[in-house]
Parts: structure tokens; C-alpha cells; sequence
């Protein structure tokens, strides 16, 4: 009983420790702020930067810049690819505190320097450079790319702080792309303990604000941010910090909520839901959606993230939840069946990471490790190893072989949480803190390695894995069509029919892609030049028989 | 002190049971402030609230009442108990807390939505039309599933109002972009009821031409004009469907999803060609 009460105390403090902040650790961070960002001359009726600038939404040609200021005043991005240049400039002359800028008519992939202020000075500024945007690479684009991944960070303490400082160590010592973090990705509980503004302003824009001035954050809602997103009108701190894409303007589908979008980076396509306010049901609006999103891109990875994990057993328990039963039962059977490669989840403050996984959507004790092709559920040889090249084998996804996903719980980049730790399906389970990057990089064979690393708080880095993808560079690509009846030159821009001497050709008619018939002709050639590009149902009707084919058009 | 400890004991051991994490550990710690200011109503209306978000729905009404009887008066007590009442199907109850609420504060979206979702319930469908129609005009970020809501709703009061329904759906493209895929789809799922049977081959059409992969659309297409006897248009999508799949890269060729839908494919063309 003694020893109850004791480990109650425990679980008190741990519990409490939310609600500290190290008021000298704030102050050191106000003045390096300082020291690295020149904050404007200070005059007694100046106009003070409170919040930012931080970047949002980014696609190839754009990016949204938000800020807070003390005092209403316009909204003024200058921008340049030259440091000592920075001409160019979006400007709204609204009067406003909040600042949310749409910087467009960018080039994909390049670095833009900016600074931010209003119509008659520079309000805030980066003099070492350390203020850019990076415009995403065209979707489709092979490069490296690396995301910074947090879960459950916002305690606003040192632990979050020590996390942080661990990455940022780790960027910058980093061998490929030497200090360029292209996103960060949060999996919610941004900011305890009810993410309200105040607690965002401590525990995110705070924490994260040198990273936040070069890196384009995403996030999706945790249950702790969803306390006051939910408030009144249908807003709140969580939507009305971030910014994001509703009706596709980073590529994928319109959502038309920020509660739940998807964009592309490179050749990634990222999926974010809400595990926590929306319908988890099959034949709801975010099932749908993703459904159809998921099933409409061509990128060669896909990664998801939502709050609520698929299989934890650390400070919640995916046996019992019924938040994560849902996304498991509902979610993960469609998402699966159509590719997905990487589930990012937070939730339980601790590191759970799986094993290279198809197909397990029970319990924790109904994981089988065997291959999914002898019933079980890990995918290929390596699939029940540790994902290591050092170790039992990186895991493999080839064209023949294309399931195969890890699912990784990491909620530990504010506070950890214990917790039992043994969910079967876990090549690895940490009561930890830590931080995860994920890496993707052309793997020298014409495939790509898409790496996770957990980076401990104490700069270790005590898991990672690799999943490689084979056959990326080599697209079947059907520039000729032919069959036994019809063949097309793109050259030339001529169909021609060819059919068998005991019969005679009729009729040829072309169907465009939408059952529309767009041409007629009773000739064996037929020039197609001018028609649309596209696919074609062609019809040819002979005296004997009539044959359907189909022919892209290019 | 003693019993103290004893109580905590007991509040540790009955804490393994719960599954919520930390909402238990709040729980617990509030359970503790409680027996410390047992006549303190706000800790009663926050341990209820915290019940409530762990789905213990009888234990946070009973915080809520005793709360209330310790003399909270706060509009948002009744907020939650309509909530609960609401959540528990208690729907006569929901509409009288919520009612009390709305006298004080008449302009809350939250609460005049929750009212609409009652009075649907009790099938004052009219007069949830009217709420709900508030909600839409005055809600900042209208969501696709509050259209969607809204739109059942209409149907509700009237199965053969389909122009109100599908008038809400238009507000809802408007309002929240012209491509937002689930209004789309509910779009389409009008259409087909109503029989409106050009707009929802149009619209099946819309869907093909937005999208770049466009098999899975295809075949919904095919199997529609299929069941409307159009075996030849029938034809002319699967084909298309078909092609479509061909000219994937090849790692989707072995996906679970197009294997499922080559077969699904195989099946409808076996089935339209006796049509034909
Ligand atoms: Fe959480």
C-alpha cells in the first residue's frame, strides 16, 4: 500500500510538471533570441514582433508567413534570393495584429531569404541569414528530404527543450543536407495542457521559433489541442495558429477543412487526419476523403499522421481506446491496401516502433510475426527483424512486393509517461524522451532508403530503421500502344486498324475518357493528331465482329 | 492522515482500471481536491467534464447536478448536461438544459447547433431546420460534415425535398471550395437517389476529369450506368477503367486495391455482357 501511495505521488508530479515552466530557461531563450534576430530599433511607439514570423502551407510556387505584432499594423513579406537583395515584396495594407501573409510566384525548390515588417520598417529580421524559405521541389522530384517529427512536445519544460536541442545538434551535424530541416511534422498535443493561445506561445512558438523562421510546420489535432479548438464558433488557438490546405493547394484532395488535408512534398505524399474530433467511421466525410486521396496519388511514399495510435501500449493502450481501435479497424485496412509506407502517432509518451507490418488489426496479443504469406503479419524476410542494415536487415518494398508499413508511436518529445511497453507488434519500445527525423535518399541502385531515427534527448540515437523501396527511377511508361487489332505512332499521330483478311472494317469510333464518342471513320488510318491527349475507348466494328480497344492519345 | 492514505490507495488501485491515461491520472487528482473542498462546485463541474471527455456519461452527470446543487449557476453546467443527456439519448432532458442555456446566451453556435441535433432527434424537424440554418449562417469554419448534417436533415423533414438537400450541398461548395471531395460525393449520392439520371452521370464525369488516377471512378461509373441499363456506356468505362490500370506504374499493379478492383472489374463486365 506504502509503495501505491508513492508511485501515486510519482504519477502526481509527472502529471504536474505540465504546468512549469524554468523561468530562467525562458530567459536565456528571449535573449538568444535576441542575439539572433534583430528585432527592430527600440523606440518608444515602436511596434513589437510577438509571435514569428513562422511559415505555413508550403508548396512549390508558395508559402503562407504568419506573424503576431503588439500593435495593429500592415502586413509587409520583403523577400529575395540574395540575402543583401531582398526586393521583391507581398504586401496588405489591413491594419491587423495577426499577419498572415501568401507569398506566391515562387521557383520550386529555391531559397528565398525574407524579412517581415510593416509599411515603414523592417519589424523583424534574420542579419546571419537564418530567415528562409525553401520552396518545396515539384511533386514527383527524388532529392533527399528530412522531417523533423515531434509528438506530444508542448510541456513547455526542459525536457522538450533538451529533445529540441538534441535534433538541432543533429541537423547541423548532419553529413547530407547539412542543417536543412525541409518540415516539421507535430502528431498534436502541441501544447499543454489545453492549448490554449498562452500555452502556445510557451510551448511551441517559444521553443521552436529559431526552426519555424526556416522550416514550414504541419501538425494534426491532439486531443489536448482539441479542448480549446472546439470552442464557440468552430475555431480556436489550433486552428487559427496554423494554416493549412483545404482545398488541395499543396497537391491531393480538397478536404475542405483544416482538420484533416493532405500535401506532397517531393515524392512523398503526406496524409494528416483527426483521430480526435472527426467521425472515424467507414463512409464518413474523413474516411472518404482519405480513401479517395490515398487512391489518386502517384508519389512514390506515403506517409500519414494523426494523434491517436495505431498500437501502444505505453501511457494508453491500443486494446482498449476506442479512438485508436477505430483508426486501426477503420482507417488502416483502406490505407493499407493501398500503399501506405510510414504511420507517425503520438498519444502515449513513449517510443514504440513496429516491425514492417500488414494486415494486424486486432489485439496486441493476436500479433502472429510470421509473413503475412504464411498467415501472419510482417512483410518479406526482414520484415520481423529490427529494420537495420547493421543488424537483421533493412525491410523491403519492391513493384511485386508492395505492402509492408511501420507504424511508430513517438509522444515522448515533451515528457514520457511509462506504461507496460509490451505490445507485440514493437520492434522497439523506450520510455524515452526523444525526437524522430525521418531521412529519404536515393539508395545508389535506382531505389530509395526511407530512414527514422529516434534522437534521445541526451543526443543518442537509440533506434532507427530503413525501408528501401526498389524500382522507384524505372515508370512503365506506354508511349506506343499496340494490339492485335490497332496501333498507334505518337510521331505521326495515326491509329491504325488492322483486321483480319476474311473481314472488312465498317466503322471506327473513338469514346474520350468521359464515354463522350468524339470520332467517327470508316478508314484503317486515322489521324489523331489533333485530338485532345488522352485515353480513348475505340470502337471497331467490322462486318463480323466488334472489338473495343483503348489507346492513349499523346 | 491515515485514511487518507487508505483513500488514496484505494483511488490508486480503482485508477489501474481505468484505460484513458492521463485523463485518469486528472481524474484522480481532481477526486483528491474534491475530498479536500467537498462543497467547492467547480471541482465537481471539472471532474464532470473530465468523466465526460473519458465517456463515463452517468458519473459526470452526477458531478454535474451535484455541482448545480452546490449552487453553479454558469450557462455552461448546462451546456454539458444537455450534452450528456444528448449523448446518453436522453433527448427530452438534452432540449430542456440546452433550451436554459440559449435563454442566457442566444447566439452560441455551439450550443444553437446542439439544439438543432436534438430536435432532430425528437423529429422536430422543422424547427432543427431553423437552428441549424442559424449555425450555417453563423458559424466562421463551417466543416463538410456540418453541410452533410444539415442536408440529412432537410431530407429528414421531407424525403422529397432533394432540391433543399442538394441546395446545401452548392452552399457548402461555395462556402468551403468547389472540389471538397466529400460534398462531391454526397452530390453524386443525391443525384442517384433522386433519379436524376444525367446530372449524376455528369457528375460521375466531374469526378474522372479532377482526378488524376481515374480507375477507381471508372468503374463506380460503369457499375452505375450498368444498373440504369446503359450496358453499352457500361462497356466504354470498364474498358477505359481497364486501360486506366494498365498504364499505372507497376508497383500498383500488385496493390491490394487494384488487384480487388480488377476483379471487381472481371465481375461487372461478366455481368453488363450478358446485358449487351
Ligand atoms: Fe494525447
Amino acid at each position: 500500500m506504502i509503495k501505491k501511495s508513492v508511485l501515486l505521488l510519482l504519477i502526481l508530479s509527472t502529471t504536474l510538471s505540465f504546468s512549469q515552466t524554468a523561468s530562467n530557461q525562458v530567459a536565456i531563450e528571449e535573449l538568444n533570441a535576441a542575439i539572433n534576430y534583430v528585432n527592430l530599433p527600440k523606440e518608444t511607439n515602436s511596434i513589437a514582433v510577438e509571435r514569428g514570423p513562422y511559415l505555413q502551407s508550403g508548396t512549390p510556387t508558395s508559402v503562407v508567413v504568419k506573424w503576431r505584432t503588439d500593435v495593429g499594423t500592415e502586413s509587409v513579406v520583403n523577400y529575395g534570393t540574395q540575402l543583401s537583395s531582398l526586393s521583391k515584396n507581398e504586401t496588405n495594407t489591413t491594419l491587423t495584429t495577426e499577419h498572415e501573409v501568401t507569398v506566391s510566384g515562387l521557383e520550386p525548390n529555391t531559397k528565398y531569404y525574407f524579412n517581415i515588417g510593416n509599411k515603414s520598417k523592417v519589424l523583424s529580421e534574420s542579419v546571419s541569414g537564418d530567415m528562409y524559405i525553401i520552396t518545396a521541389p515539384t511533386a514527383g522530384t527524388k532529392q533527399f528530404v528530412r522531417a523533423w517529427i515531434l509528438g506530444d512536445a508542448g510541456t513547455a519544460n526542459n525536457n522538450q527543450r533538451n529533445v529540441r536541442d538534441a535534433y538541432y545538434k543533429y541537423v547541423d551535424a548532419a553529413s547530407e543536407n547539412t542543417g536543412k530541416t525541409d518540415m516539421m511534422l507535430f502528431l498534436g498535443d502541441n501544447a499543454y495542457s489545453t492549448g490554449t493561445d498562452v500555452e502556445y506561445q510557451n510551448a511551441f512558438f517559444d521553443i521552436y521559433d529559431d526552426m519555424f523562421k526556416k522550416s514550414v510546420a504541419w501538425s494534426c489535432l491532439g486531443n489536448h489541442d482539441g479542448k480549446t479548438a472546439d470552442s464557440a464558433k468552430q475555431s480556436g488557438p489550433y486552428y487559427d495558429i496554423f494554416t493549412f490546405p483545404t482545398a488541395a493547394e499543396a497537391g491531393g484532395t480538397a478536404s475542405g477543412t483544416e482538420a484533416y488535408y493532405s500535401f506532397d512534398y517531393a515524392n512523398i505524399h503526406f496524409i494528416i487526419l483527426d483521430s480526435h474530433h472527426t467521425s472515424r467511421d467507414i463512409g464518413g466525410a474523413m474516411y472518404n476523403w482519405t480513401q479517395t486521396d490515398i487512391q489518386n496519388t502517384t508519389q512514390d511514399w506515403i506517409v500519414t499522421l494523426f494523434h491517436h495510435p495505431i498500437y501502444t501500449k505505453g501511457s494508453h493502450d491500443s486494446d482498449t481506446e476506442d479512438r485508436l481501435i477505430e483508426m486501426r479497424n477503420n482507417f488502416m485496412p483502406m490505407m493499407e491496401d493501398n500503399g501506405v509506407d510510414l504511420i507517425l502517432n503520438g498519444h502515449s509518451h513513449s517510443y514504440e516502433r513496429s516491425y514492417f507490418l500488414n494486415g494486424h488489426y486486432g489485439f496486441a496479443n493476436t500479433f502472429n510475426p510470421d509473413e503475412i504469406t504464411s498467415g501472419g503479419h510482417t512483410v518479406g524476410a526482414t520484415g520481423s527483424g529490427d529494420g537495420k542494415a547493421e543488424g537483421d536487415g533493412i525491410y523491403q518494398k519492391t513493384n511485386e512486393t508492395t505492402e509492408g508499413a511501420v507504424y511508430i508511436t513517438t509522444g515522448s518529445a515533451g515528457k514520457i509517461s511509462g506504461g507496460d511497453l509490451d505490445h507485440q507488434a514493437m520492434s522497439v519500445s523506450l520510455n524515452k524522451l526523444g525526437s524522430c527525423v525521418m531521412e529519404v535518399e536515393d539508395d545508389g541502385l535506382g531505389g530509395q532508403n526511407l530512414t527514422v531515427k529516434f534522437i534521445r534527448e541526451n543526443d543518442k540515437v537509440d533506434d532507427y530503421f530503413t525501408i528501401n523501396k526498389k524500382g522507384i527511377a524505372l515508370k512503365s511508361k506506354a508511349v506506343t500502344h499496340k494490339s492485335d487489332v490497332l496501333s498507334y505512332n505518337s510521331d505521326n499521330g495515326l491509329v491504325s486498324i488492322i483486321v483480319n483478311t476474311n473481314e472488312r472494317l465498317k466503322k471506327v469510333k473513338f469514346y474520350n475518357n468521359i464515354g463522350k464518342k468524339v470520332k467517327k471513320s470508316r478508314k484503317a488510318v486515322v489521324d489523331v493528331a489533333k485530338m485532345t491527349k488522352g485515353t480513348y475507348v475505340v470502337e471497331i466494328i467490322t462486318n463480323k465482329n466488334t472489338y473495343t480497344e483503348s489507346v492513349i492519345i499523346e | 492522515m491515515n485514511r487518507k492514505l487508505i483513500v488514496i490507495a484505494f483511488l490508486f488501485l480503482s485508477v489501474q482500471m481505468f484505460s484513458h491515461g492521463n485523463l485518469s491520472e486528472r481524474i484522480l487528482i481532481k477526486t483528491i481536491e474534491i475530498l479536500e473542498n467537498p462543497n467547492n462546485y467547480r471541482l465537481y463541474y471539472e471532474r464532470g467534464f473530465l468523466y465526460q471527455q473519458h465517456v463515463d456519461y452517468e458519473e459526470a452527470l452526477a458531478d454535474y447536478v451535484k455541482s448545480e446543487s452546490l449552487g453553479n449557476s454558469n450557462k455552461d453546467l448546462k451546456l454539458r448536461m444537455a450534452e450528456i443527456h444528448y449523448l446518453t439519448e436522453d433527448y427530452c432532458n438534452a432540449l430542456a438544459q440546452i433550451e436554459i442555456y440559449l435563454d442566457v446566451d442566444s447566439i452560441d453556435v455551439i450550443a444553437k447547433k446542439l439544439e438543432a441535433k436534438i430536435l432532430f432527434k425528437l423529429k422536430a424537424y422543422e424547427k432543427s431546420i431553423k437552428a441549424y440554418r442559424y449555425v450555417m449562417n453563423n458559424m466562421i469554419d463551417v466543416r463538410p460534415e456540418d453541410i452533410l448534417e444539415y442536408a440529412n436533415i432537410i431530407l429528414a423533414e421531407n424525403n422529397k425535398n432533394y432540391e433543399g438537400a442538394l441546395d446545401v450541398i452548392e452552399f457548402g461548395l461555395q462556402e468551403l471550395g468547389p472540389n471538397t471531395l466529400s460534398l462531391q460525393l454526397k452530390k453524386l449520392e443525391f443525384l442517384k437517389e433522386f433519379g436524376q439520371v444525367e446530372n449524376a452521370i455528369e457528375q460521375y464525369n466531374y469526378f474522372i476529369l479532377q482526378y488524376k488516377r481515374k480507375e477507381f471512378w471508372y468503374y463506380k461509373k460503369a457499375k452505375y450506368l450498368s444498373e440504369i441499363d446503359k450496358p453499352f456506356e457500361a462497356k466504354i468505362a470498364l474498358k477505359l477503367a481497364t486501360s486506366a490500370i494498365a498504364n499505372l506504374d507497376s508497383k500498383y499493379q500488385h496493390m491490394t486495391s487494384i488487384i480487388e478492383l480488377k476483379d471487381q472489374i472481371k465481375n461487372l463486365e461478366s455481368l453488363n455482357n450478358q446485358k449487351l
